[in-house]
């Protein structure tokens, strides 16, 4: 027990005391921050830019009405250039506004149909996909509401019922739980679900490909003899496990806690606040448990593989089948949050090497049943302790093994000796 | 010297046993009905070709490796884990952790063996300044030279205060004034009573330092024994001759097994039951002689006789 723990310590200091660590731990939010922030900017990014847009009308009535949608969305960044002036014809105007497009003067170049009233016709013209964003996100509302005015006042409506009736309805939800109700911003519960869940998967793949590497770190420098001159191989294989673990869970631990002060204190990024609501006791408890239970359960198969590879290149064909275990889940996350009580979402997220992700999905979207989550952690601790059992085997087998490289056969074969 | 002293048999008497340790790998047999029996406090050889089952044999030792037959005992007990700690063991294939201070190596080493850890760090200290490497305790393993990364690890495998060393290839890669101090170290250990297995497959080593020796060939013990009784059962002599021009000896000498020219001398092994005197006429004749002189078996003859006498009865 001694021994564990003095192995424990050394992979423990040797990890937090490195300049990875630190570095990974301070950029870690950071990075994490960015990965949500981005796509924000991105769709913000450009907004400002001037987009000139050539605007043929042979019907000459829709450029005013156009014009003042398009100030009304609070597009005015998108300006119609009239192409051909005086007494040329649609056709000529339209060949003018396709050279000036190719010549890139123009953004893209738009042609109302002379009777667009009844046809609803308008010709597209540009350059690039790209462009079609401006097309679908500002031109088309901006004409559909036009045309729709057109039709009002041709029928003689007010504008003011025209108003009313393009308001849309106003929802407010309020989420239930057995602590009682509380207002409900769903964007905001969605978007802190996927980042712990990308916190858990990150942490997951990234610890236990350190355990991977760890061991097999040891049979490079060929450490591996003297300690087992000391120690047993199960030993050191649960001391190892153990203290990258710890390393792990203090990083965790730093990152959980900055994040629980930084949100008290009410912090809005890009006009999305975090709202610690949302980290309700049951989402926080099965945030740790998950993150703990698929740790182990990773760690103990990338050690059992490592025992038995000599280079890192020797473990990658099993690295990528493993990750797979996590990268299959966060494809699947869709389906889940669509139908998070369905029998195929629980079937799935029952499933041991999945239910890190998706089970934790679960419990952040919906409210499974209290058995289903406790279920899915005994099926990761009991497959935690066959896991490790086999991972001891495959040390005591693998550990003094150099020379070719293993497959899949080579492993079972060991495990089953 | 220490708390598991009182299991110790007494300084010559049977420390490790072992009896009829086999350990094949697959269809290959590295180990074939392995018995030994080594005294408490000497230097015992662990001799034999590259891939006799030295290695092998030593594993078993260490319980790193489990046999597949027979038992080992240590101090007259089966040899479990917790024993492990009163063996140091320095494997052929060296080890350290590149990135580790060398102090925190030690110390690690140590507590791993179970030192408690504030005496694993002092002894680290003492142990450094005895190799005089205390000026590198504080440096990174990777900033050494190899010869002081060896001189680490065999700082490594003394540091618990073992009852019993295994050496595996202890002096590979040493310059000859590193390989007489640690010689020096190894035999001042064994005057506090420390057992130590020498293995090497550099047999005129082990001849400088051993007190007892078996030699090992295709995983089986073919001599066992003290230095003294070897040579007692290999009446073998052997002859250094020279000539002034270069000259080699003659084709058809009688009752010589080996010949071997060995700076600049010719080395003959005689057959038993042959006589130096009786070859000197002949070697005479063949030209002027410069050396003529009759020597004890080297155990490499030894060796190379032994290998022969094996395989006669394998044959026969």
């Amino acid at each position: 027990m001694n021994k564990i723990y003095t192995v424990i310590r050394k992979e423990y200091l040797e990890r937090v005391r490195s300049k990875s660590f630190v570095i990974a731990t301070l950029l870690g939010p950071a990075i994490m921050s960015l990965f949500i922030l981005m796509p924000m900017l991105l769709s913000d990014a450009g907004k400002d830019d001037e987009r000139l847009v050539g605007f043929v009308d042979p019907s000459g009535q829709w450029l005013t009405p156009l014009t003042e949608a398009l100030a009304e969305q609070d597009q005015g960044n998108v300006q119609l250039v009239v192409v051909g002036e005086g007494n040329s014809g649609p056709e000529e105007r339209i060949e003018e506004m396709k050279t000036k497009i190719l010549a890139g003067e123009l953004h893209s170049g738009m042609m109302v149909d002379p009777d667009f009233m009844e046809s609803r016709q308008i010709t597209f013209y540009n350059q690039s996909v790209s462009t079609l964003v401006v097309r679908d996100e500002v031109l088309r509302p901006a004409m559909n509401q036009v045309l729709r005015q057109a039709h009002f006042r041709a029928e003689s409506l007010s504008d003011s019922l025209f108003a009313r009736i393009l308001t849309p309805t106003s929802w407010s939800s309020i989420l239930l739980s057995d602590d009682g109700e509380q207002e409900q911003d769903d964007a905001v519960s969605m978007g802190m679900a996927f980042v712990l869940i990308m916190i858990i998967y990150i942490m997951v793949i990234m610890y236990g490909n350190h355990t991977l590497t760890a061991v097999i770190e040891e049979k490079s420098t060929r450490m591996v003899e003297v300690l087992l001159a000391s120690i047993s191989p199960e030993d050191l294989m649960v001391g190892k496990i153990l203290g990258i673990g710890l390393a792990g869970l203090t990083q965790f631990g730093i990152w959980t806690g900055a994040f629980y002060v930084l949100s008290q204190r009410g912090i809005e990024i890009g006009g999305m606040s975090l709202d610690v609501t949302f980290l309700t006791p049951v989402i926080l408890i099965s945030f740790i448990g998950f993150f703990i239970l698929g740790f182990f359960l990773y760690a103990t198969m990338y050690a059992g593989i490592g025992a038995m590879c000599n280079t890192v290149q020797d473990s990658q064909q099993f690295h990528t089948t493993l990750a797979m275990g996590l990268v299959i889940p966060m494809m699947l996350l869709t389906l889940i949050i669509r139908a998070p009580d369905s029998t195929l979402a629980v079937v799935l997220s029952l499933v041991p090497l999945f239910s890190p992700i998706l089970m934790f999905m679960r419990v952040s979207v919906s409210n499974p049943p209290l058995w289903q989550v406790g279920l899915s952690w005994v099926l990761m601790a009991a497959s935690i302790w066959f896991s490790a059992r086999a991972a001891g085997k495959l040390f005591r087998v693998g550990i003094l093994m150099h020379g070719a490289a293993p497959t899949w056969a080579s492993l079972i074969r060991a495990i089953k000796a | 010297m220490n708390a598991t002293a009182s299991w110790l048999p007494e300084i010559g008497q049977p420390l490790l046993t072992l009896n009829s340790v086999t350990k094949s790998y697959g269809s290959k047999i590295a180990a074939s009905n392995v018995n030994l029996t080594i005294p408490r406090g000497c230097i015992y050889g662990f001799l034999g070709p590259n891939g006799a089952g030295k290695t092998t044999t030593i594993r078993a030792i260490m319980n790193i490796i489990l046999p597949d037959s027979g038992e080992i005992l240590l101090g007259g007990k089966p040899l479990d884990g917790t024993m492990r700690d009163r063996i140091g063991y320095l494997p052929e294939e060296r080890g350290l952790y590149r990135k580790m201070k060398c102090r925190d190596q030690l110390g690690y080493l140590a507590e791993l063996k179970g030192v408690p850890r504030g005496e694993a760090l002092e002894r680290a200290d003492q142990w450094l300044e005895r190799m005089g490497l205390s000026e590198y305790r504080l440096q990174k393993i990777d900033t050494l030279s190899k010869g002081m990364q060896q001189k680490i690890q065999f700082a490594a495998t003394f540091i618990s205060k073992p009852d019993l060393v295994i050496l595996d290839e202890v002096f590979t890669g040493l310059d000859p004034l590193n390989i007489e101090l640690l010689r020096e170290m190894i035999l001042e250990e064994k005057d506090r009573g420390v057992t130590i297995i020498f293995s090497t497959h550099m047999l005129a080593e082990a001849e400088k330092i051993c007190d007892s020796i078996c030699l090992i060939e295709g995983g089986e013990i073919i001599i066992d024994g003290s230095l003294a009784s070897v040579r007692e059962d290999f009446p073998l002599k052997s002859v250094r001759v020279a000539w002034n021009d270069g000259t080699q000896p003659p084709d058809d000498l009688p009752g010589v097994l080996h010949r071997k020219l060995e700076d600049g001398s010719w080395r003959l092994t005689l057959a038993e039951g042959h006589d130096p005197k009786g070859l000197l006429p002949i070697l005479s004749d063949a030209g002027s002689l410069t050396l003529f002189s009759a020597n004890r078996p080297s155990l490499n003859e030894i060796f190379l006789e032994a290998v022969a006498r094996s395989r006669g009865k394998v044959q026969s």
